[in-house]
């Protein structure tokens, strides 16, 4: 058993794609038409033989509410790593995104949230 | 300072209440950085623990018990993980098994192919291969 799959709920799967590979920096890897929606996953741009992560959509309604919970909360869906998370949210800062908690000492970690647009808050961390 | 527009959230104050109450101690938390730091700019010498703790200026013994505290490893499970993630790109770069081994600094093959098959799941060969595989086929 290998874990090759993670998933985020998004309210949009098409202004996802955009967010997640012009704003974050990824690139598409997969995209499978499937009726109303599809599947649709994203890679790391320096790992794109690496976990896979699946852009899901929101079509169950109990889900909305779960994720809007989680947002109004401000706590991630999910969390990425950087080298520099000082650089990194200046660089996403001049891209427009709003963070609700700016790079913040968590023991030896540094930790920052923002949000995806897309229904989620996003957490980048450097160790 | 945040726009107004940008309440508190949850997740924030529960962010800063840990920090506050499991990490009071700035310096602390400043040398155990700077010896995890130590250990990611030199594992390919020869260091050994005495090395690193000195860096953090304690003695073994404390500084064992907090970076342990820290990082939920001891500095010498860290630099193994350390030292086996760069003979894994070494490897993968297409280097032979023994100079990945030694130029991360491992002193034998087998303990090196040992403790990489521990914390990868995988041997150093199988690793080799797969990269070799890979560039083949690509």
């Amino acid at each position: 058993m290998k874990i090759k799959l993670t998933s985020v709920t998004v309210t949009h799967q098409e202004k996802a794609l955009k967010f997640y590979t012009e704003i974050l920096g990824f690139v598409k890897k997969t995209e499978i038409p499937l009726g109303e929606h599809k599947w649709l996953t994203v890679v790391s741009k320096e790992e794109q033989d690496g976990v896979e992560l699946v852009l899901e959509p929101l079509g169950f309604a109990p889900a909305k509410v779960y994720q809007q919970e989680l947002f109004n909360a401000g706590i991630p869906a999910t969390a990425f790593n950087v080298d520099d998370i000082n650089k990194e949210y200046e660089r996403l800062t001049s891209l427009g995104v709003i963070f609700s908690m700016k790079p913040t000492q968590m023991g030896p970690v540094m930790l920052a949230v923002f949000d995806d647009t897309c229904g989620n808050n996003l957490q980048i961390y450097q160790l | 300072m945040y726009p107004e527009y940008l309440k508190m959230t949850l997740y924030r104050s529960q962010v800063q209440y840990l920090q506050k109450n499991l990490f009071p101690k700035d310096y602390l938390l400043i040398q155990i950085i700077r010896s995890k730091k130590f250990i990611d700019n030199n594992y390919a010498n020869n260091i050994n623990l005495g090395d690193i703790a000195g860096e953090a200026f304690f003695s073994k013994f404390h500084f064992i018990r907090l970076f342990k505290k820290y990082y939920g490893v001891t500095p010498y499970q860290y630099l193994i993980r350390v030292r086996v993630a760069g003979a894994k790109k070494l490897l993968q770069s297409g280097m032979s098994i023994s100079d990945a081994c030694y130029g991360v600094g491992f002193e034998s093959v087998p303990s090196f192919t040992k403790l990489f098959k521990a914390i990868t799941g995988t041997t150093p060969l199988a690793c080799q291969l797969k990269a070799v595989r890979k560039s083949n086929f690509e």
